[in-house]
Order: C-alpha cells, then sequence, then structure tokens
C-alpha cells in the first residue's frame, strides 16, 4: 500500500517535470503533430523498442535466479577491493569528504535528484527525440539504453559489491533512508534496488547516457544540454552524498555511459541482425558446399 | 549443486584481479607469488549494514584495532543468507561477526565445541575446533551435579579463556515498539503471549506485526539454518513436548514427565513421556508417539539411514545428541533413553519441535552427496501442531491464525489458565526496513514491530505518546568466531589475542547506548551470559589493550609479540 503511495506521488511529480519540459524544449504545437502521426514514428523504432522490452523481460523473470548464480557461482564479492583501492588512492574516500558538506536543504536537493530527477531524466528523451523528423535519435537513445542495462545486469552477475553505507557505518552514512525529507523512499528503493549491486552505478550510467546523446543532439536541443548536464551530474553526485556508491562505481558508470553511447551510435538492432544474417548465410553456405564438394 | 572449489577461486580471481592489483592486493589474491614470510591478512565476513548495523560496527572496530597491530585485515559484507551458508554450511570463512540466536544452557557449549561435531553443519562446531582437553570436560558436565560441575565448567571456561576458538562481545537488549493502547513493557515472545494479545484486539481484528526481516520467500524450515529469519514464525507453529516459560520449563505437548534415574533403569536416564489425548497436526491428522520418536530419529539423520554416515539437522542437533533411544509404547506415550546426562541437561531435549512423520519422512530422500530434501525444502505451507497455523504468504504479507484444536484449547496444559478461543489473525506485515515499520507504528497501519530493533531505529519514537518502545534482556549474543583451520587462526596464542581487541564496554557505551550487556567474564565470553563458576576461575580476564574503543598500537603490538609473532617494517609477520 505504502509502495503505491510512493510511487503515485513519484509519477505526479515526474509529469509535472515532463509537461514543464515539453513545453519549454519541444512546444506544443511541434508535440500534438508529433503524436497525430505516432504510427510511423512507432513503426520505426518498434525493433530497439522490443529489444529493450526483452532485456528488462529477462531481466524481471530471473529476478530469483540471477542473485544465486551471482553469489555461488560466477560472482565474486569486490566490495573490500573498492574500498582498499579508493583508500590507497584518496586520503579520505570522496564519499566521506562529500558526506561532510551535510545539511537539510543538500540532503533534500540529492534525494530529489535521486528520485524525482532521475525519473525525470531517464523519460524526457523520449519524448525529445520521438517528436524530431527522423526516429534515428529515439533509436540510438533505444539502443544506448538497453547496452546500458545488459552490460549493468552482467557486471552484477560477475561483481558483488556492497555500497558505502552498507560497508562501514562509522565511516559512512545512508542518508537517502534517514533522510527526513522522504522517509518513504524505502519503498521504492528496495523494491527496485539490490544492496550488493552497485558496481557500476546504472543510476550515474543512465544519467550520463542521457547527458552525452543531449550533447550529440545539441543542434536540435541546445537548452537540454546545460539542463541534462547539471541534472545527470547531480544525480552522478547524490549517489555518493547519499551513501549508495562509491566513487569507483560512478567512474565506472560513466565508462558504462561511454560505451552504451558508443554502441547506440555504432550499431542499430537492424544492423545487428542484418549482420548476423550476413555471417551466418557466409558460413553455413561455405560449409554447405564445401561438404557437398567433399 | 556441485561447486568445485578450485574453480570457484579462479573465477573469483579473475573478477577481482584488476580492482586487487590496482590496490596492491596481488599479494593477498595469489599467496603463492612470494616465499617466506608476509604480512598477516585476514578477511571478516559479516552482514552488509542495513541488514544488522551492530555487527557492522563491531566489525569496524575489530578491522581497525587489527590494522592498528599491523594485520591487513578487511571486511566482506554479505547477505545474511549468504553469510549463514559460507559460515555454517560451507565453512568457507576466517572471522566472522554475527548474532548468535540464543544459548538455552551451559550444555549448549557442547554442540558448539565439542570436536564430536567438527563434521557436521549447522552451529554444530563451525570453528572446526578440537581439543580433547574440552571435550573431557563438556562430557563431564553432563552427568555432574552441584559444586563438582561448578568446578568442571570453571576449568572449562578458564580453558576456554586461553583457547578462545570464538568469543563473544555484548549481550544485546531486544528492543521492539508497539501502539501504547497494548500496555506492553516487553515484546512478546513466547506463543501465549500472542494469543493474550489477540484476546485484547476488539472486533476479530487481526493482529498486525510490522517485519522488515523476513521476506516472503524465506524458508518456514524449522530444521536448517540459511535463509531463515522466521524464528518467531517458527515458534509459533511447531511445538514442543516442553515449552520454556516464564516459570521455566512446562510440559507442552507431554501431559506428563516421569523420570526413571540410572540407579533403577540399568544406569541410563530414562523419561517417560505421555501425550495429552487427542492431539492434532494443523491437517487434522492425529499427532502420536510415533510422531515423537519419528523427530528425535530425523534430527539425528535426516536421510533415515539411507546415507553413508548420517545427515543430521542443521538445528537441535546438541539437544538431539542427548537421546541414545526413543522407544514408542503406545499411542500416547514413548520412553526417551538418554546417553548420560542429568535429570537438568536431559530435559533440554525435550524442548525440540516435534514434527509430523507423514510430512516429513517423504523428505528423508537425498539430494546430492550429503544432502537430504529436507534440509533444502523451502517448507512453503509448514504443518505443525503449535498454537497458530499458517494460512497464506504472499510479497507483503504472511498470515497465522490460531489454531482451534490445540492443546491450550483442548485440554489445557498445566500452569496455564486456557485463553478464550480467538478467531482473529497474525498477520506479519513485510517492509523494507526499520525506518517503515516504525513509520506503519505512527501511523497505525501494524500494531507492533517483530525484529530486533537498534537503539537509533527507536530514538525516534521514544516521545510518541502513542507509541511505546519495550525492552527485555536476551541471551542473545554477538559472536566474533574463528575459522581454525586457517593458518593464523589455527594458532590459540593468537586467537587469544584477537579475541581482546573489541572494547567490549565502550560498544555497549557507544553503539548499543546502554541497551546491552558486555560479555565480561570466563562465561560470558563464551556466551553463557551469567555462570555461578565464574566465582571458581582464578584466571584474570584480559583487558581491551587501549581505551574508549581505541587499540594503543603500542600495547597490542606487544601482545602480539608475547605471543611469538614478530614484526617487519610496521607488519605483523605470520
Amino acid at each position: 500500500m505504502a509502495l503505491v503511495a510512493v510511487l503515485i506521488e513519484l509519477v505526479l511529480v515526474v509529469v509535472t517535470m515532463l509537461v514543464t519540459a515539453t513545453l519549454v524544449f519541444v512546444g506544443p504545437r511541434r508535440f500534438v503533430t508529433a503524436v497525430r502521426d505516432f504510427r510511423w514514428r512507432l513503426e520505426a523504432c518498434a525493433l530497439p523498442l522490443a529489444v529493450l522490452a526483452g532485456v528488462l523481460f529477462l531481466r524481471w523473470a530471473t529476478g530469483d535466479l540471477l542473485p544465486q548464480l551471482s553469489w555461488r557461482l560466477l560472482g565474486s564479492n569486490i566490495t573490500p577491493y573498492i574500498f582498499e583501492l579508493e583508500r590507497t588512492v584518496f586520503s579520505q574516500n570522496p564519499v566521506t569528504v562529500l558526506q561532510a558538506f551535510q545539511t537539510e536543504v543538500i540532503t533534500t536537493y540529492f534525494v530529489f535528484s535521486y528520485i524525482y530527477g532521475y525519473a525525470f531524466l531517464l523519460t524526457f528523451p523520449f519524448i525529445a527525440y520521438f517528436v524530431l523528423e527522423e526516429m534515428d535519435d529515439l533509436s540510438t537513445l533505444l539502443v544506448a539504453y538497453t547496452a546500458n542495462y545488459a552490460i549493468g545486469l552482467i557486471c552484477y552477475v560477475l561483481f558483488i559489491a556492497y555500497g558505502p553505507r552498507n560497508f562501514d557505518p562509522f565511516l559512512f552514512e545512508g542518508v537517502l533512508y534517514q533522510a527526513e525529507v522522504f522517509p518513504a523512499s524505502g519503498y521504492l528503493t528496495h523494491t527496485v534496488n539490490v544492496p550488493e549491486n552497485v558496481f557500476p552505478s546504472l543510476h550515474t550510467s543512465m544519467a550520463m547516457t542521457v547527458f552525452f546523446l543531449a550533447w550529440l543532439t545539441r543542434e536540435k536541443y541546445p537548452l537540454w544540454v546545460p539542463v541534462a548536464g547539471i541534472l545527470a551530474v547531480s544525480v552522478l553526485i547524490s549517489t555518493m552524498y547519499l551513501g549508495i556508491h562509491w566513487l569507483s562505481d560512478a567512474i565506472a558508470g560513466v565508462v558504462l555511459a561511454l560505451v552504451s553511447v558508443y554502441i547506440g551510435v555504432h550499431y542499430s538492432v537492424e544492423g545487428v541482425l542484418e549482420s548476423t544474417k550476413g555471417y551466418l548465410i557466409a558460413r553455413f553456405g561455405r560449409i554447405g558446399s564445401e561438404s557437398r564438394r567433399g | 549443486m556441485s561447486r568445485s572449489p578450485t574453480r570457484r577461486r579462479l573465477l573469483a580471481g579473475l573478477g577481482t584481479a584488476t580492482a586487487g592489483a590496482l590496490a596492491g592486493c596481488a599479494q593477498r589474491l595469489w599467496p603463492g607469488t612470494q616465499d617466506g614470510p608476509r604480512q598477516v591478512a585476514l578477511s571478516i565476513k559479516t552482514t552488509p549494514a542495513q541488514d544488522d548495523p551492530i555487527a557492522a560496527m563491531i566489525v569496524s572496530q575489530l578491522e581497525e584495532s587489527l590494522r592498528a597491530a599491523g594485520v591487513d585485515a578487511v571486511r566482506e559484507p554479505m547477505e545474511q543468507s549468504e553469510l549463514y551458508r559460507d559460515v555454517l554450511v560451507e565453512r568457507e570463512y576466517e572471522i566472522f561477526v554475527s548474532r548468535y540466536p540464543d544459548l538455552d544452557d551451559v550444555d549448549g557449549l557442547r554442540s558448539m565445541l565439542h570436536s564430536q561435531f567438527v563434521g557436521e553443519q549447522g552451529w554444530q562446531n563451525p570453528f572446526g575446533f578440537s581439543d580433547p582437553t574440552v571435550d573431557e570436560y563438556l562430557e563431564a558436565q553432563l552427568s555432574e551435579t552441584g559444586e563438582r560441575r561448578r568446578q568442571t565448567l570453571a576449568e572449562l571456561f578458564e580453558y576456554l579463556l586461553d583457547t578462545a576458538p570464538y568469543t563473544a562481545i555484548a549481550f544485546p537488549d531486544r528492543l521492539a515498539a508497539a501502539a501504547s493502547d497494548f500496555g506492553l513493557e516487553r515484546p512478546p515472545r513466547r506463543p501465549t503471549d500472542f494469543l493474550e494479545l489477540l484476546n485484547a484486539r476488539p472486533n476479530d481484528e487481526p493482529l498486525r506485526i510490522g517485519t522488515f526481516r523476513l521476506s516472503s520467500t524465506d524458508r518456514l524450515n524449522p530444521i536448517t539454518v540459511d535463509a531463515t529469519n522466521a524464528a518467531l514464525i517458527l515458534d509459533l507453529l511447531y511445538d514442543p513436548l516442553v515449552r520454556h516459560t516464564d516459570e521455566g520449563l512446562m510440559p507442552w505437548l507431554a501431559e506428563t514427565i516421569s523420570w526413571r534415574d540410572p540407579a533403577v533403569s540399568g544406569g541410563r536416564l530414562v523419561a517417560t513421556v505421555e501425550l495429552h489425548d487427542e492431539l492434532r497436526w494443523h491437517d487434522g491428522t492425529s499427532l502420536d508417539a510415533t510422531d515423537v520418536g519419528f523427530t528425535f530419529e530425523f534430527l539425528g539423520d535426516t536421510a533415515l539411514g539411507e546415507a553413508e554416515g548420517n545427515v543430521p539437522s542443521l538445528r537441535y542437533r546438541g539437544r538431539e545428541s542427548l537421546v541414545d533411544d526413543v522407544t514408542v509404547l503406545d499411542a500416547r506415550t514413548v520412553e526417551v533413553e538418554f546417553y548420560g546426562p542429568t535429570r537438568t541437561v536431559a530435559e533440554r531435549a525435550l524442548t525440540v519441535p516435534i514434527l509430523p512423520e507423514h510430512v516429513w519422512e517423504p523428505r528423508s530422500e537425498l539430494v546430492g552427496d550429503l544432502w537430504t530434501e529436507a534440509l533444502t525444502v523451502d517448507n512453503e505451507a509448514p504443518i505443525g501442531s503449535g498454537p497458530f497455523s499458517f494460512v497464506d504468504a504472499s510479497s507483503d504479507l504472511i498470515e497465522l491464525e490460531p489454531f482451534d484444536e490445540h492443546v491450550l484449547r483442548t485440554g489445557g496444559v498445566p500452569g496455564y489458565d486456557s485463553p478464550d478461543p480467538v478467531t482473529n489473525s497474525l498477520e506479519f506485515h513485510l517492509s523494507p526496513g526499520p525506518g517503515a515499520v516504525i513509520e506503519g507504528l505512527l501511523e497505525g497501519t501494524v500494531d507492533l514491530t517483530a525484529d530486533w530493533l537498534t537503539p537509533e531505529d527507536v530514538e525516534p519514537v521514544e516521545t510518541e505518546p502513542n507509541v511505546s518502545v519495550l525492552h527485555d534482556q536476551t541471551r542473545s549474543f554477538y559472536i566474533v568466531g574463528y575459522n581454525v583451520h586457517q593458518p593464523q587462526l589455527g594458532n590459540p596464542n593468537f586467537r587469544r589475542v584477537v579475541s581482546q581487541l573489541v572494547d567490549r564496554e565502550h560498544v555497549v557505551d557507544e553503539i548499543f547506548s546502554g541497551h546491552a550487556q558486555p560479555a565480561t567474564t570466563p562465561s560470558s565470553l563464551v556466551g553463557v551470559k551469567e555462570d555461578e563458576a565464574d566465582e571458581l576461575v582464578d584466571s584474570i580476564v584480559p583487558s581491551f589493550p587501549g581505551s574508549d574503543g581505541v587499540v594503543d598500537e603500542e600495547q597490542v603490538r606487544s601482545r602480539f609479540e608475547d605471543a611469538g609473532y614478530r614484526y617487519e617494517n610496521g607488519d605483523l609477520m605470520a
């Protein structure tokens, strides 16, 4: 019940942000026109959309299996190594440094960024790229999201890592969970997050992906670039400030974002399907002819 | 499930090699790459802070002290069920810190430390400790009484001060919170407490209990140890022959128990247990003496003789091991013959939960080499004979209802007034964390909390008029366990120094805000909360080498040097 209430609140806030952003960056006329001929737009990106849905479904369907696979077979607990690495490189852990700035205002800002800012950042590009004349950017977005999620999932199976707040309560605070501003956030984050999946930070990688794509499409949405940039960096910092992620997770998240954007720009689902088909035909065609010759 | 250790280690190595090498940990990962003495390295396994902040903070102190002593100590947080798996089942750990559920009697030390249990799993000697002297004391105390037993126990405690196979830190109070209109002073813990609470509910309203430890995927298996946060629920569902109550042990499923002393029964202590008439399981099947006989056999060997050697249950083994033989005389009567304990110790054996043969007998099938279905089964719809029966579990709710045909209702348990019949149910509301449970209490969506809360959890509601904070002292304790099969930890001198490295008084003041008792006597250091044998111990309990939780580098290093260790560039060398 509490989860539903929290979800409704989230949806209300994010929809308000989306409407505002659509009015400012897209304009009502352009939006209405695009919605009117939604059919070809959807058709144009149906394939990458289906693949993204497939990956999300896979995640949902294997929810019970993946942790077991990770703990019992494939995963290794890298938490101590992350801590050691950061201890060797920094005199004070970056999370500790950030948390030293704690005030109620700053906490409110970062909790807002982590939950509402992030949800808005992820959803607005759908609208922004959907109204364009061509669907290339939307496809890129979808492929990049898919790559983020799929690679992230593989990392979560391979690496078991707990965030600072779970590592040492003396050194790091679980600010989000103590935050007076939004005590029910636990319902949301516990439903979505698994505490041992922190490397890399998917919050960071998804947010930075949106920012990098905003940069690539800066000619179409020049004003969106600074907004996406500020929000994405806020999300990145919030993951550490709130004690959820290490700096290492955030850096790995940025790298994952770069890789995902690269994949999104250079590959398309159609292209991958085509080349796979070509490869299979070439290979089995050749084997077929060889065996006939033999 | 086959898990080749080499394969696992290799995968772990590959996965961590990059990060590890960067952190200067290559030596740690590939200990074979360097010959000669090297720095002592230890990993401490524990739960993540969100699961048990207290354990995590104890680890912080221990880790810091070890580092000050020149040990390369790291901690490895892991999900509770995985921690239990590694420590209690696989025995893959160096040091672990956790909360030990409850040492119900000094004799509980026997299953924790006797070498007889070294090959078993669960809380049966998870340390791999094996010492003939300790075995002798543990066996002697079984059959001794009075001053002699006290003397034996004093010698045992004294010996354990020196050998320290594990150590206790503190006995936490159980903290809980409840709506103040219940007028509770301490958290309910016995099935009868819950029946009384239900009686106090108006209009058949369910009693709503907030919990964040349980999940609907937890096992409701009473005889295994991993993935069970359900101890409270299991205690409501499964009944023993005799039960611990505030007035001591009370016959429960047993109507009467008569004892024959060894002198008159051929050297063996024998208890004749007569069950109440017309006992029933939750599924309506009748509960009779064969179920009792079956339970003792099954706890000792869940494969019922079908495996090479026994496959004992992971819980209640220490108590079951007191029993030599159970003979079913008729449908209501069994004769329990004991190996050699005195009656006081033997009574422990009768507190194990009785299992229905018709449900568990088919689960004796072997799974893999040394596991039976009984140890791995989730037991999703448990059938017991307790005062509550299982109704349903969903992702956010576990529901139990009062069992009409329970002995409390039908025959009556001596010492208890038969409670008025109740029809309202017990609802366990599952939520994501202590904060959400407390919030539910403030909003009136739950009536009381089920789990152990920390002082920090209850602090926000201490001044709330509608909510009372409840305290209860317990025998549960925080344990630091050592795997004596690890090269360094095999040395008792080393373990003894490590055992001194947590400032227990400081932990109680700072981490527990005073809601705990420190382990500072010889008996409490092994988890026996208080024992009069302490007065007979001559040795002085070594103090923490430092003050206010901070270890004094010089002091701790000289203690390791006294234990035969040396330092090189500030590192403790193995």
